[in-house]
């Protein structure tokens, strides 16, 4: 579903990200670790065509990214680390708008308030202004919108950075539950115990370079992930 | 379908943002206040100028009519005057009828200028220009528009929103779209109510005949601003989409803005007087004098064997005829140098009319001006049918003095001509031309218009497609 072979990017001199091979198949969690600066962001951006590859392919559903920009942003969902908001808008209206955007049609106020059900917000905060939201309360409205968009794919940056240990974990049931229906993920993280938590696959990467792969929960489980990370970061 | 719902959905979005964070309020109420300001003023304005001109012109025929028995060359010494009639847009626009008179004597052996400016009687103050509907929307109206919009991409961009929308896979063409249907919107909903009550306000304003040409020359007018202001439209849009961030996106707005409503126009206006210079007022009637004493010379000579004019020569019962030749000899002479200095004038204002297509204010307050009728194409046919009524005069008098005159021998100054000859010059009544006639002489500065607003769309088009999510 996810797919990049050889993805290179420079800049100038420096390589953000250096022949990066990945392949990530329906019902996959893909974990990437790494340092500040490891090239895990440039990964979700190349996948979003946000920046042009300087050498590789990127695929989403067998579609080549650079050529489709576009179309193949049809089959993913994408979460920022920092979900923003129009904070003039209720959570209601922005959820109505960026759903509207991503299906091609304006869903009906009972779905939209099933889908803040969905994702644990409450009537009462579905028409609240965004700008009294805290950080989880957004997040959670861009869950919606990925859940209503139905997406093959979901790309997610640092996502659970700043949330509570309840919304974290709230998070990865999620992310499992969309796994189990088939759905690919990457994700990009600092949080080792939510990598371990969640992830079928992990890949560990530093300067650019993947030096780390684990493939399946089992061989997950038994890793001390904190070690081996900690010990490719010193290395 | 589809793109029709993404674009309407993208416009409510930001036209209800627009509204609730106040933008739209502040700085549209604002933008609405001076319009129906100088709305207000302009109708005062005109009901006065209108009556006074109306007045005056009915008071000037009367004097002239009760003129008792006198010799018909007194009485073309005595003229007429010519009011220049307010035209009915002129309360959105005065164009440049403060600064070139409105009133010219129709005396005899010379054209005269238009007098009386409304500028003289001024204050300083009137350096800063008119508060009128025109004014606000050429040099307010883009300001407007900058306000609103200097943050639609860039804005987003910093935020971070921008980055998550086109993750969605929008076309960015399909956000533009949206985008510049909300400004739109947004303008609309400060400039339709404006534009209806200044409708009916021309209609109101406007004499029985004129109405419905009133109201033509309106529609045009908006269509023009309609166009103006989708420039800004676009251009704002275009250069938010090409910022790093809205503080940059404002600045280059900004600079725009002060570069094409304060710059431009002096610069422009030097610049069209270098390449097509006009003659000083001395250059100007020295060279009018100077062809007006050769084709006297010569018609003297031809007719009466001397260019000495009005001497022992020509006996006194030929005067009636000299002064009639003498005058006819010097119509073609007028036409020649006034015509020239006009086409000149034209010419400086063509090149600021082409300017439009990089400077969209210069287009459009060509274009104002002329749908108003207070351009000078508009002036020049005022002024040409003041002139041709002045020849009338002169020639019935000159006429009268050979008729009754000449055949009383040396006796052509004792010769009173009966007020029944004062009735036969009509009264100066004077019909702007037609809303028709104004739009085709104004092609050239809608067309600028039209022209740049594909360009300011394709500029913003590209904009988009090349901006960075990021």
């Amino acid at each position: 579903m996810l797919r990049a072979s050889g993805l290179t990017k420079q800049y100038g001199a420096h390589t953000a990200l250096d022949r990066l091979d990945l392949d990530i198949r329906a019902g996959d969690i893909y974990c990437l670790l790494g340092a500040n600066g490891a090239g895990k962001t440039t990964t979700i951006n190349l996948f979003l065509n946000f920046i042009e590859p300087s050498a590789g392919t990127v695929e989403i559903n067998g579609t080549d990214v650079t050529r489709h920009p576009v179309a193949t942003k049809q089959d993913v969902a994408y979460i920022p680390e920092q979900v923003t908001l129009y904070g003039t808008l209720s959570g209601l209206e922005n959820l109505r708008f960026f759903a509207g955007l991503a299906l091609g049609h304006e869903l009906p106020r009972k779905r939209l308030l099933e889908l803040m059900t969905e994702v644990g917000l409450d009537h009462a905060a579905a028409d609240k202004r965004v700008s009294a939201y805290s950080k989880g309360m957004r997040q959670k409205v861009w869950i919606a919108v990925a859940l209503a968009k139905q997406a093959k794919a979901l790309l997610l940056d640092e996502p659970t950075s700043g949330l509570d240990p309840q919304a974290a974990s709230e998070f990865s049931g999620l992310l499992r539950r969309a796994a189990d229906s088939g759905v690919a993920v990457l994700t990009t993280t600092h949080d080792l115990f939510h990598a371990q938590q969640t992830a079928t696959r992990v890949g560990i990467m530093k300067r650019g370079r993947l030096v780390e792969s684990l493939d399946g929960e089992a061989q997950i489980a038994q890793t001390d992930l904190q070690s081996l990370y900690l010990q490719h970061m010193r290395a | 379908m589809k793109t029709r719902m993404l674009l309407s959905l993208v416009a409510r979005r930001e036209f209800l943002e627009r509204l609730r964070d106040g933008r739209l309020y502040w700085a549209g109420g604002l933008v609405a206040v001076l319009l129906f300001t100088a709305l207000a003023v302009g109708w005062a304005h005109q009901r006065e100028a209108r009556a006074e001109q109306q007045a005056a012109q009915a008071m000037d025929y009367r004097d002239w009519l009760h003129q008792d028995r006198r010799h018909p060359h007194d009485a073309a010494h005595q003229g007429m005057h010519a009011f220049k009639p307010e035209a009915a847009l002129a309360m959105i626009d005065s164009g440049i009828n403060p600064f070139i008179g409105s009133t010219v004597w129709l005396q005899a052996h010379r054209q005269s200028e238009v007098k009386f400016n409304a500028a003289q009687d001024a204050t300083g103050l009137q350096r800063f220009g008119n508060l009128s509907v025109g004014w606000i929307l050429q040099v307010l109206g883009p300001l407007l528009v900058i306000v609103l919009g200097f943050n639609a991409f860039a804005g987003e961009r910093e935020q971070g929103i921008l980055r998550q929308t086109l993750s969605l896979g929008v076309p960015p063409l399909r956000l533009l779209g949206g985008k510049a249907l909300a400004l739109a919107a947004s303008l609309a909903v400060l400039l339709v109510p404006a534009a209806l009550v200044a409708a009916v306000a021309v209609a109101v304003g406007a004499g029985e005949g004129e109405r419905l040409d009133a109201l033509l020359r309106l529609a045009a007018w908006a269509l023009g601003y309609a166009v103006y202001l989708g420039i800004f439209v676009f251009v704002v849009l275009g250069v938010s989409a090409a910022s790093s961030t809205s503080r940059m996106a404002i600045t280059v707005l900004l600079a725009l803005w002060i570069g094409q409503a304060v710059m431009a126009p002096r610069v422009m206006s030097e610049l069209s007087r270098a390449w097509f210079p006009s003659p000083t007022r001395l250059a100007f009637n020295q060279a009018l004098g100077a062809e007006l004493k050769t084709v006297s010379d010569q018609v003297w000579q031809k007719n009466f064997g001397t260019t000495e004019r009005w001497g022992r020569d020509v006996p006194l019962s030929k005067w009636g005829i000299a002064l009639r030749l003498d005058d006819q000899a010097s119509y073609p002479a007028y036409d020649r140098h006034y015509g020239r200095l006009w086409d000149t004038w034209e010419r400086q204002q063509q090149v600021q009319e082409w300017s439009g297509l990089v400077l969209p204010i210069l287009a459009i307050r060509s274009f104002s001006m002329g749908m108003a009728g207070t351009d000078f194409a508009h002036h020049r046919s005022f002024t040409t049918a003041a002139e041709l009524h002045r020849r009338r005069i002169q020639d019935l008098m000159s006429e009268d003095l050979v008729a009754h005159a000449d055949p009383m021998g040396d006796r052509h100054f004792a010769y009173q001509a009966a007020p029944d000859l004062w009735a036969t010059v009509p009264p100066f009544d004077y019909h702007p031309p037609h809303a028709g006639w104004a739009l085709a002489h104004q092609a050239r500065s809608l067309a600028v218009l039209c022209a740049g607003l594909l360009l300011a769309a394709a500029f913003a088009a590209f904009a988009t497609l090349r901006q960075r999510a990021l």
